[in-house]
């Protein structure tokens, strides 16, 4: 007697398991376009990082604004894990009905699909930009003490003596090495990239010890450090000069043009309704440019800028290419 | 150092416990299997270890160490601990194994409300109130508590009629 | 002098009725999130930031720093009465105590555990008031060799785990080591052993490991007749430890507090790796090292110490240097930044004041959680007065929900049942659980840092040999290492001395 039941258990229990993988996904019904969004129906911001990071801290900012906006709860969901991955697959395998969004940033979420070893389940095409809020452009620092006072010094150093130089990067293939690979492949010259993967804090605290030459990081994270005294930023690969870095040329200005950084926007499961793609651009754009939002950005060194839906769109398919130029660069071919 | 086990001659102190055997085989397994495989990751890159060196290095280290095992086994067997009470690692694992099963599916509260029924009143034998509140409690108390008081939001269902009642 | 006045100022504006009620909240807070399963510190102290956006700087600090140091409190309640660790700090601390539980010293545990707690985190606020730009620039000195050179060290400490059966430790050591390859590996970012799965592409989650490993298993190792810990609720004379036990807990804390201190001042450094070398320790150093795994305080005493002298330790970085030193405080960076206040030196030079107040802060927030729980152990035992069927149901009420707030996902509820399982094999079979945490811990930061030295010397491993540091660092870890090897006499027990 016991054992059959047992069985029945096993059986049983065996049938719910394959369910589940249909439990994850079933859910949203369908909602005609015009009424978007539906009074009490939640709409799911997927943010890809777990709370408390960057993205999540901005996801929270507009999420008031935006429930204002739309008459209806918007919760912030965390999906974290592999880099982004997990959270971006969630976000492009939900229905596009509007009432699932989510925090896009980049370079994850335009390299993740590049590598094949990843194994993503998506591409640029399953994503549809609603809208950019900021865009966080990748510096390059030397030691206070270094010889190099100018960008062109340091990569005619590097020219000259191949990987005599170490360079920070927040790990591979992040943002930070797609920067140094472009700057490598347009200039010729040669750093020996030392990947920090617990992220920007661990390469700052390096740089901070003097254990590697070249700091690759963005504008947020050296703003800081600069008025310290504690590094020499020699270039900012955006088209205008940093706001809160005056002083420091661009690339452009140096002679190289080059333009990379870290960008975070709001993307939908590609194939919304056009209404509903319009209804959640505009409440987004208003979100984004709120002044309060703003104010709260820049405090923690973002400089708001708002790309339209179909211009993030753009920007996007612009830094994809980019990334695939270098994408061979970054992969270990040893 | 080994410690001298009390070696009181019971029945089958001279064999080798089977479950001690059967150990042993699966850590050389999985030892010949991470050993293998990892050859294929690569075991040294221009700078140093490649990501298959420390995998290779710890296969070599389980079946090393296994085939150690079994020659000490041999020598001197010893004495495995009692066996473990069969009726209640099913019970529990497979319990929980539902649960997770259908926690997407039937969402926390109704998921974890059979399951705690079923610990409190099926295995644990106890009377109808004090199971129905613990579980109620353990379920849907649990549920909004979460929710509403720290923000961390457990299942809900994924069937929308359970979903208009709330759970 | 000048920093002590600055000090005294400081607790007169830390003992304003607000500032002391924050304290109090925020400790409060931060004990119940180590309990709760499923809120780890980061998460906590993250969500409860748009609480404090409304209070003026200085209390929104000094409660989330209460929350900070609380949490390393709070877990340990967990694992000492329910063998189920609330954050990954506290996993080491289950193997004594709840030993002692069962045999029904649970409240001389906790006690231990919050008094070592204060001890802990007040050295290390002294440290923080005395030394903390100099400490600041200490934690700078260590660069990737000397990161790998403390793992080194780490990992050798595995040999004093290792008990009765060096072969069986060596087993647990590399079964940790094979499980914390899962993922993408830090050197060429291709998965290992992932099986296709998105989900282990991450590795497999500690939280849902430990839960597993020593919550579950302990759960299915139960024979008939066997009552999970509800048999042995204390009466009142036993919720205070012994003058034997304080006096044995005495060196402890020292080492504990020590090897904290030193390892919270490194960024990267996190609390588990503070509490496993410091249990290490003790079974290297302690006198009463054989009773280690059946309850002995010391068991407790050291990780418990180490823990919370970590935890205050790691806020000198913050203070000083402006750097996080773990994704616990980079929360807190973000919060202190919300409020306009920009940790680093320029927070000493241009909002002297608050700094100095929330230094205060610290010393007095150590007190509060200490008067906080002695109390409340009576009550938190009490729980064990529950029926053991009801416990049991919470007791696994507890993991799924733990397990599976990780992220928010089943999967770590299956990774939970399956570590489980398996911790029950290793039980039955006498294999130590010990070892497999501490390498599991220490196995992908000791594979990361390595691979970071060697491309900073661009493949050449003398780079570990000739900076002096890290030369120093690996000296030790072999000497721990071979050190049972070179003594010529098994060091006598206990009350016996060699001469005269």
């Amino acid at each position: 007697m016991k054992t059959r039941s047992r069985i029945a258990a096993a059986l049983a229990a065996a049938s719910l398991i394959a369910l589940t993988g249909c439990g994850a996904n079933a859910g949203a019904t369908n909602a005609s376009a015009g009424d978007f969004p539906k009074k009490g129906k939640t709409i799911d911001l997927v943010v890809a990082f777990s709370s408390g990071g960057a993205v999540d801290t901005a996801a929270r900012l507009i999420q008031p604004i935006l429930e204002k906006e739309l008459g209806t709860n918007v919760e912030v969901i965390n999906k974290p894990g592999a880099g982004g991955q997990i959270g971006y697959t969630q976000l492009t395998s939900a229905k596009p009905d509007g009432y699932t969004i989510g925090a896009t940033g980049s370079p994850s979420v335009v390299v993740s699909p590049l590598d094949p070893a990843r194994g993503a389940k998506y591409t640029r095409d399953s994503f549809q930009p609603l809208g950019r809020q900021v865009i966080d452009p990748t510096v390059i620092a030397v030691q206070p003490d270094s010889p190099y006072t100018t960008l062109k010094e340091l990569l005619d150093a590097a020219k000259a003596n191949p990987k005599s130089l170490t360079a920070s990067t927040t790990g591979l293939q992040t943002g930070e090495h797609f920067a140094l690979a472009q700057i490598q492949e347009n200039t010729g010259s040669e750093f020996a990239p030392v990947h920090f993967s617990e992220g920007a804090s661990q390469a700052t605290t390096a740089f901070l010890g003097k254990h590697v030459d070249v700091l690759v990081a963005n504008v947020s994270d050296v703003t800081d450090l600069t008025k310290q005294g504690k590094a020499r930023v020699l270039g900012v690969m955006t088209s205008e000069r940093a706001p809160s870095l005056p002083d420091v040329p661009t690339f452009k200005e140096a002679g190289y043009d080059l333009e990379a950084g870290t960008v975070r926007g709001y993307s939908a499961p590609a194939g919304l309704p056009d209404e509903v793609a319009k209804k959640l651009e505009a409440a987004i754009k208003t979100a984004i440019e709120d002044p309060t939002v703003k104010e709260k950005m820049s405090a923690l060194g973002l400089q708001t800028s708002y790309l339209s839906g179909e211009d993030y769109k753009q920007f996007w398919a612009g830094q994809e290419e980019d990334f695939k130029k270098v994408l061979p660069l970054v992969q270990k071919t040893d | 150092m080994t410690t001298e086990s009390v070696t009181t001659t019971t029945a089958s102190t001279v064999r080798v416990a089977p479950s001690v055997l059967a150990g042993i085989g699966a850590f050389a397994a999985v030892g010949a299997y991470v050993l293998v495989t990892s050859v294929d990751l690569g075991l040294w890159t221009s700078l140093g270890p490649g990501p298959g060196l420390f995998p290779f290095a710890m296969g070599a280290v389980l079946v090393a160490m296994a085939v150690v095992w079994l020659f000490q086994e041999l020598r001197r067997p010893s004495q495995t601990a009692e066996g473990v009470d069969r009726g209640l690692v099913i019970a529990v694992a497979l319990s929980l194994v539902v649960l997770a099963a259908v926690l997407d599916l039937l969402g926390f509260q109704l998921s974890m409300f059979l399951f705690l029924m079923y610990h409190l009143k099926l295995r644990g034998r106890r009377g109808w109130p004090s199971s129905l509140i613990t579980a109620l409690a353990g379920s849907v108390g649990a549920f909004y508590a979460f929710n509403y008081g720290l923000n961390v939001s457990l299942p809900v269902s994924a069937f929308p009629l359970l979903n208009t009642i709330g759970l | 002098m000048d920093t002590l006045n600055e000090l005294l100022n400081g607790f007169a504006a830390a003992m304003t009725w607000q500032n002391l009620l924050f304290a109090f909240l925020g400790c409060l807070l931060g004990t119940v999130i180590g309990v709760l399963p499923g809120i780890g510190p980061v998460a906590g102290v993250a969500l409860l930031i748009p609480l404090t956006m409304n209070l003026d700087a200085t209390g929104a600090i000094i409660m989330l720093c209460a929350i900070f140091y609380g949490t390393a409190y709070g877990g340990t309640i967990t694992s000492v009465l329910l063998n189920t660790p609330g954050e990954a700090a506290s996993a080491i601390t289950t193997i004594d105590g709840y030993a002692m539980t069962k045999i029904g010293k649970a409240g001389a545990a906790l006690t231990i555990a919050a008094v070592g707690s204060f001890v802990g985190g007040t050295v290390a606020t002294i440290g923080l008031v005395a030394a903390a730009k100099p400490l600041g620039e200490l934690g700078l000195l260590v660069g990737p060799p000397e990161f790998f050179a403390l793992m080194v060290v780490g990992i050798s400490l595995l040999v004093a785990l290792a008990g009765k059966s060096m072969v069986k430790a060596v087993i647990s050591g590399a079964l940790g080591l094979l499980i914390a390859m899962v993922g993408i590996d830090p050197v060429a970012g291709a998965p290992r052993f992932t099986f296709g799965m998105d989900r282990l592409l991450d590795g497999v989650s500690f939280v849902a490991v430990i839960v597993g490993v020593f919550g579950l298993s302990e759960l299915l190792s139960y024979r008939k007749g066997d009552q999970p810990a509800a048999v042995h609720a204390p009466n009142f004379r036993s919720l205070l430890p012994t003058g034997n036990e304080w006096r044995r807990s005495a060196p402890a804390m020292a080492r504990g507090t020590g090897i904290g201190f030193g390892l919270g001042l490194i960024p990267g450094m996190t609390g588990s790796v503070s509490s496993l070398l410091a249990y290490g320790a003790e079974k290297k150093f302690s006198r009463h090292r054989s009773e280690l795994g059946k309850g002995a305080i010391e068991g407790v005493a050291g990780p418990e110490t180490a823990n919370n002298s970590h935890a205050n330790a790691a806020l000198i970085p913050l203070f000083t240097l402006g750097i996080p030193a773990s994704p616990t405080i980079a929360v807190l960076m973000g919060a202190f930044l919300q409020q306009g206040l920009t940790p680093g030196p320029t927070l000493f030079t241009e909002h002297s004041e608050i700094a100095w107040a929330i230094i205060a802060s610290l010393f007095i927030g150590n007190l509060l959680l200490l008067l906080l729980n002695v109390p409340l152990v009576g009550l938190w035992t009490s729980i064990l007065r529950v029926p053991s069927s009801i416990l049991t149901a919470l007791i696994l009420l507890f993991m799924v929900i733990g397990a599976y707030t990780i992220n928010f996902s089943v999967f770590d509820v299956f990774v939970m049942i399956g570590f489980g399982l398996l911790g029950l094999a290793l039980r039955h079979l006498d294999i130590p659980l010990a070892p497999m945490v501490l390498t599991l811990v220490l196995g992908p930061l000791m594979e990361r840092s390595l691979r970071e030295s060697l491309e900073i010397s661009q493949g050449d491993f003398s780079i570990f040999t000739s900076r002096p540091i890290s030369a120093v660092l690996i000296g030790l870890g072999l000497l721990i290492v071979f050190s049972p090897l070179l003594k010529l006499r098994k060091p006598k027990a206990l009350n016996e001395d060699p001469e005269t």
